[in-house]
């Protein structure tokens, strides 16, 4: 807004005012009062965060269509992708637990590629970006809610806990599956809000078509 | 610089506030207005939160005993079989010799509820009564809590895959029961209790307590 101090920030945790100073790139600045890390610099964050979302994008796919795990006992076998989770829990009455596990393994990661993909495109091309801050909004506020390594602890366990019962074979969705966790967490180290607020207000100074 | 903060001021009292999205600062007059960057309602602490942190942390206190006394699945096989709760397949597991999976499964879905619902209520007593304790412990102790409680959807998922990977008719097959209904509740409710909370509001009673240390930061000496 116009006329707030440029030189102060405030910490995000403990409110503390301070003085902004300037940080060298592999500096971090941390609150002196709660310790919380406050601002830090990214190099190339955009770009990186471009080519981890396309990746991310195009891993989902075989992750999400492929089995995870396919079980034979007896001459009969049964595969699982993820989504079979969610829709065998469902036919067993429990829809609570089957929902969320739609949401966290499924549609919050997809979610955020996509976001994360419309942010770093737009700004990397600089494109016009009229949903900037909606796309901004929705990964800041879904941080956390995917847990598809959480979802890959499971499946060690459920390998483990069936394996002297069982035949069980490791699918190429399994493979996929733990491609694309290491893409999404990289892309969760690269993503440096203060950063990318300020190259959206920048962007914003240069495009007419926002707002 | 005129208005240069003191080293104990927090921005609420010197005037200012923080848009919690996109951490610009704000004048405090501009509360209930929308942040011209990114246009999240500004608001100097998260609305309501000692009430909806306290209500989700009750809630999910409550539904943690069906949660762990209701089974969470049942495996049958040839006709045989009997439900399980949380417990009982941790149990099932050390008895087997798998300890480290055993201890796994026993942190994600015991210990690591457990403790974050003690944190969160000793944080919530620390804000509500103005206890004076290490505030910086205190938010440490939250970052923690805040990070591992997603961990224990562990169980959950371990449901999910073992009842659609084991259907095989009358030679084996696994359901869910409403246990895992309950778990994942209070899973999903110590989230919720966690993001309501304000960590701002363990600083705003005892400022006095912990200093900023000058090492850190030039300004403060």
């Amino acid at each position: 807004m116009q006329g707030t101090p440029k030189h102060l920030i405030a910490c995000h945790e403990c409110d503390l005012l301070i003085e902004r100073v300037v940080n060298q790139p592999d500096q971090d600045v941390v609150c002196p009062r709660c310790h919380a890390l406050l601002y830090y610099t990214t190099l190339n964050s955009i770009e990186r965060l471009l080519a981890l979302s396309i990746a991310g994008l195009i891993l989902f796919i075989p992750a999400n269509l492929f089995p995870i795990l396919s079980l034979h006992v007896f001459g009969q076998s049964q595969s699982e992708i993820i989504l079979q989770s969610a829709l065998s829990l469902y036919e067993g009455g429990l829809e609570v637990v089957a929902l969320l596990i739609l949401l966290f393994a499924i549609v919050v990661p997809l979610i955020q590629l996509i976001a994360l993909f419309y942010i770093s495109f737009t700004l990397h091309y600089r494109w016009e970006g009229r949903l900037l801050r909606q796309a901004m909004h929705s990964y800041q506020h879904l941080r956390g809610w995917g847990m598809l390594e959480i979802f890959l602890l499971g499946v060690l366990i459920s390998i483990i806990k069936l394996k002297d019962i069982a035949d069980l074979e490791v699918g190429l969705g399994l493979y996929s599956l733990a491609a694309l966790i290491i893409v999404i967490t990289l892309s969760g180290i690269f993503f440096n809000p203060h950063q990318i607020w300020h190259q959206i207000d920048l962007h914003r100074k240069q495009s007419r078509f926002y707002d | 610089m005129t208005d240069s903060p003191t080293a104990f001021r927090s921005a609420r009292d010197s005037g200012y506030l923080l848009c919690s999205d996109c951490e610009k600062l704000h004048y405090l007059s501009q509360e209930g207005l929308h942040c011209d960057r990114c246009g999240a309602r500004l608001h100097s602490r998260i609305a309501n939160s000692m009430s909806i942190s306290w209500a989700c942390l009750i809630a999910s206190i409550l539904l943690f005993l069906p949660a762990n006394l209701l089974p969470i699945m049942t495996f049958t096989t040839f006709g045989q079989g009997e439900p399980s709760t949380i417990l009982g397949g941790v149990l099932h597991l050390l008895e087997e010799d798998m300890l480290m999976i055993g201890l796994i499964v026993l942190t994600a879905s015991i210990v690591v509820p457990v403790l974050k619902m003690i944190a969160l209520t000793i944080l919530l007593c620390t804000v509500q009564f103005g206890l004076q304790t290490n505030l910086r412990q205190k938010t440490m102790m939250f970052r923690i809590v805040e990070w591992i409680g997603r961990w224990s959807m562990l169980d959950i998922f371990v449901i999910g895959i073992l009842v659609a990977l084991v259907q095989l008719g009358s030679i084996a097959h696994i359901e869910g029961n409403h246990g895992a209904t309950a778990f994942a509740i209070v899973v999903l409710l110590t989230m919720f209790s966690a993001i309501a909370f304000d960590t701002r509001l363990i600083w705003d009673n005892g400022i006095s307590d912990c200093p900023p240390d000058s090492t850190d930061h030039k300004d403060d000496q």
